[in-house]
């Protein structure tokens, strides 16, 4: 029989499972809401669907057999994990990287960026309801997918950087597909703008809804565009700058309330900013090298540790890889910007309607495997 | 101090475990939030570290160790920090190390009825086990 | 007279086999306008491998619909969850009986015709309830009640402004009033009442952006979670003829029936006017479904009852107000 339906009283709360097979969730998460009615009373998220045992493994790989790990626990941003991890490595081991290399690596890592921000672009007005966009956008990450594809061999989980440089060099067909790619996106921003920006229902489902403060941003550990939009400019790139991101001009977008809407244009904004690096990175590439080939197969770091922070395409990501001086690391941990901007969910998600929730988990743009490594 | 900051910290303290609050408590008046924390197992010790860094001002980050042993708790910061009762999650669940005064320690990342310790030495295949002096003497 | 009575028989019965005809027909071919559209929207070409242009799709796709197990929740109420794709589907079909389609090709020409229509499209409001209820799935109910709510909040403004087209013709029968357009088209003479007519048929008939009882990004799919197979297509196939009986009247009412702009036809039979335009006005529906993202559950309410009614009211006031003294 049909269970009975519920009278309209306050105390009715019932549990709703944002389960872990939903179109909307990014990756497997489970959120388990207490809702009266429409309005949520606690949200719970539950993770670990998704646990490999990636710092066990790192303890267990060689340095360079965990490249391919790195890479796979933010698939989106599977390159710059990468770029992140040589440099974590190099710094411990004291390993000189040709300026080619560095480029090189600087553009693939923007490529990245990019791409993801794209992916991030496309969900997030399909979980709002506009389908379109969506294709849009994978149609120009597809480009992204085949430069990246040409010069490292795979379309997402990459192992292109090697400590000391990368793989293999680029060559003028990388630079050519790269800079028509960049007039390409440029050119589609008018068609973004048109369609979703300036869309009336797009604003009315995304301003002032599920705000993050400063305050709140600093209890939690959230970075990223969800700080930089709540107004605190941020970001690894300009505050520790590693590689050569400090020969670049350019600019962190920064909002102003922290709000969905902000954090959509500060991605938006970010992308741009990341065109622009490209453009300069290519601009000035050095001829060279793109490796050091002096690094030992089985690299032997001396005793220390190394915590390297960078930024990934959700907030800031850390390295910290403890050595004993033997082939294998000691400890390997890696801090996952998503893990934060999850949890300062459980205190913005209160109060909110179930549609907002929705709107909510996608514009603070989490993957749940870095979370669960 | 590590003023080239090199291992990616300005500071690194060896804390002992009743002084941590206090430390987190000036700590947040600054303006710090906590990065990450890290658990370690050794052959004579367990240790925390605690990362916390500055939104305000570049390269600032510092870290603070507390050793525990068998037996002894860390005392958690889940009331200063509300982030950090999922860090101090993880790190229980996957070294055993017990934060007194937290709120929650259910598992966070291995399935609810797990009752082995992931990342402890004693699991699973190792490669080193070594005591805390050989690497940080 | 037995002869008028038999041959008005006749006629009735033939009607209503065209009618049921193509109302299956209709429903298949908006099923494949409605991919090709948002294929070509969305940068692709939509179904083209079975058939010509991909015009087999929707009749394959239903026959493996056909083929599908029916399944039946274990704690679901039973005759109530095999009722409703049934009741969503059939009243439908009674709109179509007071279509003018033509001149002389309407099936009933009852002098409460548009009444009719509206009177047994709301019957969809009841079938879905239904289904959401008997499904005895949190999803289902929570896409049932949004429904229920949408539904009534949208037909309000939609009667008001009918009933600015009705003053003007002071007549309810579909024939009269298309026959008062022959000059010019009511959409020059009552704008802001076609405009809100069209957005609240887009609401009535749960299209996007009011799609949220059916919201697949947030409920899995609403109020028809739980249906598997045919039962499904039902629900479907009823979707799209309530949005042809919807712009159908909306073509009758504002656009001019069966007549052509300004009274030129040039030499076109009017059916094919009135065909012309209905499919024109679908075509404009699934357009906006492409583009426009879903709007919020509280927001959608608010539109209605602040900003739809107020103006219909106004409009229908001014309607009269003109009426009367011009």
């Amino acid at each position: 029989m049909a269970e009975k339906f519920p009278q309209p009283v306050v105390d009715q709360i019932y549990t709703l499972n944002l389960g872990p097979q939903h179109p909307s969730t990014h990756g497997v998460l489970r959120v388990l809401l207490d809702l009266d009615g429409e309005i949520i009373i606690k949200a719970d998220p539950v993770i670990g669907y998704g646990h490999r045992g990636h710092e066990k493994m790192g303890e267990n790989r060689l340095y360079k057999q965990f490249m391919p790990n790195t890479s796979r626990m933010d698939y989106l941003s599977g390159m710059i994990f990468n770029h992140g991890y040589c440099l974590a490595v190099e710094k411990l081991a004291n390993i000189e990287v040709p300026e080619r290399a560095r480029y090189i690596r600087v553009i693939c890592s923007e490529l990245n960026r990019i791409s993801s921000h794209l992916l991030w672009f496309g969900t997030y007005v399909m979980d709002l309801g506009g389908f379109t966009p969506f294709l849009y956008a994978f149609d120009d990450r597809e480009q992204i997918l085949d430069i990246l594809d040409r010069v490292s061999g795979s379309r997402l989980t990459y192992s292109y950087c090697r400590f000391g440089g990368v793989t293999a060099d680029i060559d003028y067909e990388f630079v050519d597909q790269t800079r028509a790619f960049l007039k390409r996106l440029r050119s589609r921003w008018p068609d973004y703008h048109n369609l979703v920006t300036k869309n009336v229902i797009f604003i009315h489902r995304t301003r002032d809804v599920g705000v993050i403060s400063p305050q709140l941003a600093q209890e939690y550990g959230v970075t990223g565009p969800s700080l930089r939009a709540a107004g605190i400019p941020f970001d690894m790139r300009k505050i520790e700058p590693y590689e050569v991101y400090d020969r670049f001009d350019f600019e962190i977008p920064v909002g102003t309330k922290g709000d969905a809407l902000d954090r959509y244009y500060v991605r938006m904004e970010e992308m741009e900013q990341s065109c622009r690096i490209i453009e300069q990175a290519l601009d000035g590439l050095p001829k060279g090298p793109f490796i050091n080939d002096e690094v030992p197969s089985s690299l032997k770091p001396p005793k220390g540790e190394v915590y390297f922070a960078f930024e990934s395409a959700r907030g800031q990501t850390g390295y910290y890889l403890v050595s004993d001086g033997s082939k294998y690391p000691y400890r390997c941990h890696i801090r996952v910007p998503s893990f934060g901007n999850l949890n300062v969910l459980t205190e913005v998600l209160r109060g909110t309607l179930v549609a907002d929730a929705i709107s909510i988990l996608g514009s603070v743009d989490v993957v749940i495997p870095e979370i669960d490594r | 101090m590590d003023e080239g900051y090199q291992a990616g910290v300005v500071f690194a303290a060896l804390t002992p475990s009743d002084k941590l609050r206090d430390a987190a408590v000036a700590l947040k008046k600054l303006g710090f939030f906590v990065e990450t924390m890290t658990g370690f197992e050794y052959t004579d010790t367990q240790e925390v570290v605690y990362h916390f860094n500055c939104f305000l001002e570049p390269k600032s980050r510092l870290a603070l160790r507390v050793l525990c042993g068998e037996g002894m708790g860390v005392p958690s910061l889940a009331d200063l920090f509300a982030g950090a009762i999922w860090l101090e999650r993880e790190v229980h669940e996957f070294f055993g190390i017990a934060f007194d005064g937290a709120p929650d320690l259910r598992r966070l990342l291995l399935p609810e009825d797990a009752d082995y310790y992931p990342l402890k030495k004693t699991f699973g295949t190792v490669q080193a086990f070594r005591k805390r002096d050989e690497i940080y003497g | 007279m037995g002869n008028e009575v038999g041959t008005s028989w006749i006629r009735l019965i033939i009607g209503l086999l065209i009618v049921i005809g193509f109302s299956q027909i209709n429903a298949l071919f908006l099923v494949w306008l409605e991919r090709k559209v948002a294929g070509h929207i969305q940068l692709r070409p939509g179904p083209k491998e079975v058939g010509p242009f991909g015009l087999l799709q929707t009749i394959v796709d239903g026959i493996k619909l056909i083929g599908k197990e029916l399944i039946t929740p274990l704690a679901a109420d039973r005759k109530l969850f095999v009722l409703a794709p049934v009741l969503i589907f059939m009243p439908v079909l009674v709109g179509f009986l007071v279509l003018p389609f033509g001149p002389q090709l309407i099936l009933r020409d009852m002098n409460i015709g548009v009444i009719l229509v509206f009177a047994f499209s709301t019957f969809s409001v009841l079938a879905i309830l239904a289904g959401g209820w008997a499904a005895n799935n949190k999803y289902a109910l929570l896409g049932a009640v949004r429904s229920v709510a949408q539904n009534v909040a949208y037909e309000i403004p939609l009667l008001l402004t009918v009933m600015s087209v009705v003053l003007m013709t002071n007549s309810l029968r579909f024939s009269e009033i298309v026959a008062a357009q022959g000059k010019v088209w009511f959409i020059f003479l009552q704008p802001v009442a076609c405009l809100l007519y069209l957005i609240c048929a887009t609401a009535e008939t749960n299209r996007a952006p009011f799609d949220i009882p059916e919201a697949e990004s947030e409920l899995v799919a609403g109020f028809h979670t739980e249906y598997s197979g045919m039962r499904f297509g039902l629900f479907f196939l009823a979707e799209y003829t309530n949005m042809f009986i919807v712009c159908a009247v909306a073509t009758s009412l504002f656009f001019g029936g069966w007549y052509g702009p300004f009274g030129f036809d040039l030499g076109l039979p009017g059916v094919v006017w009135f065909l012309l335009k209905t499919y024109l006005l679908l075509f404009v529906i699934m357009w906006v479904r492409w583009t426009f993202p879903r709007i919020r559950f509280d927001q959608l309410m608010n539109f209605s009852w602040k900003v739809m009614i107020p103006l219909s009211l106004v409009n229908l006031i001014i309607t009269a107000a003109v009426l009367k003294f011009v």
